[in-house]
């Protein structure tokens, strides 16, 4: 049996590199992510109630939601968790790559993928997880990207900050500048056997739609290439850079610019930014259908 | 020798009986305990039933705004939920739900002494105006602001429409999207895929 939502929600930390590293991005979005954590707080905050007789009403359904298997939620989950524990095994293939780099072991390099692929691949598949996430939750068939698009302007709280830190820590960190042209040039010169390879794509491969390696990899690609300019549009909006988003992250890590491919890596495996902040989306959403429905 | 292997029986029944003590001592309990084992394992009582009308049906009886956006925000079966966004904010949450999947929230209504449109309605909490239509389909608007006040969710529920959603015949009602088949053609734009949007 699957761990009860409530319990999930509870164990939130409200410290940690994830909460941390997440913290560094509010300069680029101010005020939208002040990590909600706990059930009956998330009910509270939500909805503004306050009495118990109905925050435990509105968990009571929020839970039964939950549990039906039907509704998509748990699958929800389940891509979020996925997606972070994949993605933590590409940052270790791409550490071992760095060191097959700078040492001796020289004949890693040809065993593990190249670092700036291996990220490009990743940041098109997280992409898509969140698409596909995106429908379990709110509804809306798997492969409509259009209402996807539409809904990406509406993001807000940690869902934004979600899209935050995949702009950043998957693309700007890692590919640096006009890394949404890089990854996309980098999906589409992929042939569907090669990211059949790619560990977070393997890890949710099931969930993204089309029944073949090749209809997932053109899935993957179109849905890149269509949430592009939002990616472009937030970098400009925001004024976005490398640097700027480095500074601010080294107020909770030390590194040094020379080592970015390794601290993508650190990233990759010690940030779960996406399971963290897909369990408060998760909640916000039951928690906003449980108290519309009772 | 005799000794030693008392001491193996001795030492392999204690930890049977560790075992099985720890196995029995209950885990924490929460206010939560009892409806996740009620809604978990074999033959637990769906969340929504089968009958529920489909979350699509309910979208072209959601209004419309010159001053606010109203954007949709979730569609499920038996239920849809749209934003209303105004300076980039939510103020309120617009609903409908098919009570049919939980019939106690449509048993509050009996005891109702007021209406909204000619409907049996209720408040809930301090952020909540729901009615009740054709005795199974709730509609509510709910606050997400302060400035949001019940008058303005009393005007708003009336700016549904409320006759179309009476007249809904239950089940019969189809989903207007069009069948989407997966792509053939990657280089092709996915705009020509895109679904028709509800109303915003």
């Amino acid at each position: 049996m699957s761990k009860p939502i409530f319990e999930i929600v509870d164990s939130l930390p409200k410290g940690g590199p994830t909460v941390m590293a997440l913290r560094s991005l509010d300069f680029a979005v101010p005020g939208q992510w002040d990590n909600l954590v706990g059930f009956d707080n998330t009910i509270k905050t939500v909805t503004g109630e306050t009495d118990p007789a109905l925050v435990q009403q509105i968990g009571e359904r929020a839970v039964a939601l939950y549990n039906d298997k039907s509704q998509g939620y748990q699958r929800a989950l389940w891509l979020y968790e996925t997606v972070d524990s994949a993605s933590g095994m590409l940052g270790t293939a791409a550490m071992m790559n760095r060191i097959g780099q700078d040492t001796f072991l020289g004949f890693l390099k040809h065993v593990t993928p190249k670092p700036e692929k291996a990220q490009s691949l990743d940041l098109c598949v997280k992409l898509v997880t969140e698409l596909v996430a995106f429908c379990q939750i709110n509804g809306i068939p798997g492969d409509s990207v259009g209402d996807f698009v539409a809904s990406l302007g509406d993001y807000s709280g940690e869902s934004l900050m979600r899209m935050a830190a995949l702009t950043c820590f998957d693309g700007l960190i890692p590919l640096g500048a006009g890394f949404t042209d890089k990854a996309l040039s980098v999906i589409q010169g992929t042939s569907p056997s090669d990211i059949e390879g790619n560990q977070t794509f393997k890890g949710v491969r099931d969930l993204i739609p089309g029944k073949d390696a090749k209809q997932k990899h053109d899935f993957i690609t179109e849905s890149f290439g269509a949430t592009k300019g939002w990616m472009d549009g937030f970098v400009a909006s925001k004024g976005l850079t490398q640097a700027n988003v480095l500074d601010h992250l080294s107020r909770f890590v030390e590194f040094s610019s020379d080592k970015l491919d390794y601290l993508g890596a650190l990233l990759d495996v010690t940030v779960k930014y996406y399971r963290h902040t897909g369990v408060q989306t998760l909640a916000r959403r039951l928690t906003e259908r449980a108290y519309a429905e009772i | 020798m005799m000794t030693a292997r008392w001491l193996k029986v001795l030492t392999a029944l204690c930890l049977s009986v560790l075992l099985f003590v720890t196995a029995c001592s209950k885990a924490p309990s929460s206010p939560y305990s009892q409806i996740q084992d009620e809604t978990t394992g074999r033959g637990a009582p769906k969340a929504v039933a089968k009958a529920a009308e489909q979350g699509s049906s309910f979208n072209r009886f959601f209004p419309d705004s010159k001053s606010y956006n109203v954007i949709p925000s979730q569609e499920k079966k038996g239920f849809a939920e749209y934003k209303v966004n105004k300076d980039g904010k939510t103020v309120a949450m617009l609903s409908i739900n098919d009570t049919t999947s939980l019939p106690t929230a449509a048993l509050k209504y009996k005891s109702s002494t007021s209406t909204v449109a000619g409907y049996p309605s209720v408040e809930q909490g301090t952020t909540t105006t729901g009615i009740l239509v054709g005795d199974r389909y709730q509609v509510k608007v709910i606050s997400r602001d302060p400035s949001f006040t019940q008058e303005e969710r009393v005007a708003w529920l009336q700016r549904f429409d409320l006759n179309g959603l009476a007249s809904l015949s239950p089940n019969t009602a189809k989903a207007t999207l069009p069948e989407v088949v997966p792509s053939q053609q990657p280089q092709s734009s996915p705009l020509r895929r895109l679904l028709p949007q509800p109303a915003m």
